[in-house]
């Protein structure tokens, strides 16, 4: 595409409401730098501080597990990509969305793990984030995204949304979407 | 014996323990990637520390923002002081808080839930 439309992105970027976006290949600082620009941001919103903590930190769990992701699956640096979106509703709330291209059986169990997480009250939320936090950490880290997804379910006003569409070559994209 | 300077980042708290006195500072946020190349740093003090007699251990929290790696590591913190605690050692935590974002106090006090040693969660304005 050699003739991007940069107005009609800016358009839809405003209809939306969109504060931040980011696609590409997410490293360690630029996870550190958008998140600081994130902070600016809410704060220049006047929100809470416990809100925009809370918006920060469903930003940070999503974005570092893309990254635990592509580590533990031995992606490149430049293959850690991810796809970040954080909007703020008229009725004061946020909405952190990040996606990232997984393994279709990884995203199939993801997608299943965060549904079964939305139907789940805040008191079996908690209870569900002790039990996780007990478990040992190797566990933890072969099915991944453990205890983040539930903490991310904890900070959120509204279940969590996931979807998953194929890409091809037994890999598909998966995103998760939190409104805080 | 020794004490314990880490300096803090954006991502990571500044930490120091002081051997002679018998107190862990922790202040500011914690989100590393991998929060256990931090923290084993600071494990590794405090069971030193208490291994090493049993001269009392006051933790001085000022922490925020914690990310889940991070909340991990400070329960195996709290796990080692339990341990202690349990054994007859005296220890004890404070953890201080901007009264303006009670969200930090929460985070504080799902810990303390797990904890039978003195917790004490202090308001500041």
């Amino acid at each position: 595409m050699d003739s991007t439309d940069l107005f009609a992105m800016r358009e839809s970027f405003n209809r939306d409401r969109i504060m931040l976006c980011f696609n590409g290949p997410i490293s360690r600082s630029l996870i550190e730098e958008i998140g600081n620009a994130l902070r600016n941001y809410l704060q220049a919103e006047h929100v809470q501080p416990s809100a925009a903590m809370d918006v920060f930190g469903a930003y940070i769990e999503m974005t570092q597990n893309i990254r635990h992701y592509a580590s533990s699956h031995g992606y490149a640096e430049h293959e850690a990509t991810a796809t970040v979106i954080v909007a703020n509703k008229e009725d004061g709330r946020h909405v952190v969305s990040a996606g990232n291209v997984v393994e279709t059986a990884d995203g199939q169990a993801l997608v299943a793990r965060i549904n079964a997480l939305a139907s789940l009250d805040k008191a079996q939320l908690k209870a569900s984030y002790k039990e996780q936090l007990r478990k040992p950490r190797d566990a933890d880290a072969s099915s991944g995204a453990g205890l983040g997804l539930i903490d991310i379910a904890r900070k959120a006003s509204e279940p969590l949304a996931a979807s998953l569409r194929e890409t091809g070559s037994g890999r598909a994209f998966f995103s998760l979407r939190a409104v805080i | 014996m020794s004490n314990l300077t880490i300096s803090g980042s954006q991502s990571t708290p500044a930490i120091s323990g002081d051997w002679e006195a018998g107190v862990l500072t922790m202040t500011g946020d914690s989100y590393p990637e991998n929060s256990f190349d931090l923290f084993n740093q600071v494990i590794d003090w405090v069971e030193r520390f208490l291994a090493d007699g049993k001269r009392p251990l006051s933790l001085e929290l000022h922490l925020l923002y914690l990310n889940t790696s991070s909340v991990r590591a400070i329960m195996d913190v709290f796990d080692l002081l339990e341990d202690a605690h349990a054994a007859g050692h005296p220890v004890a935590v404070n953890w201080h808080y901007d009264r303006r974002n009670e969200r930090v106090a929460e985070l504080a006090e799902e810990f303390r839930e797990d904890c039978t040693f003195p917790f004490a969660i202090v308001a500041h304005d």
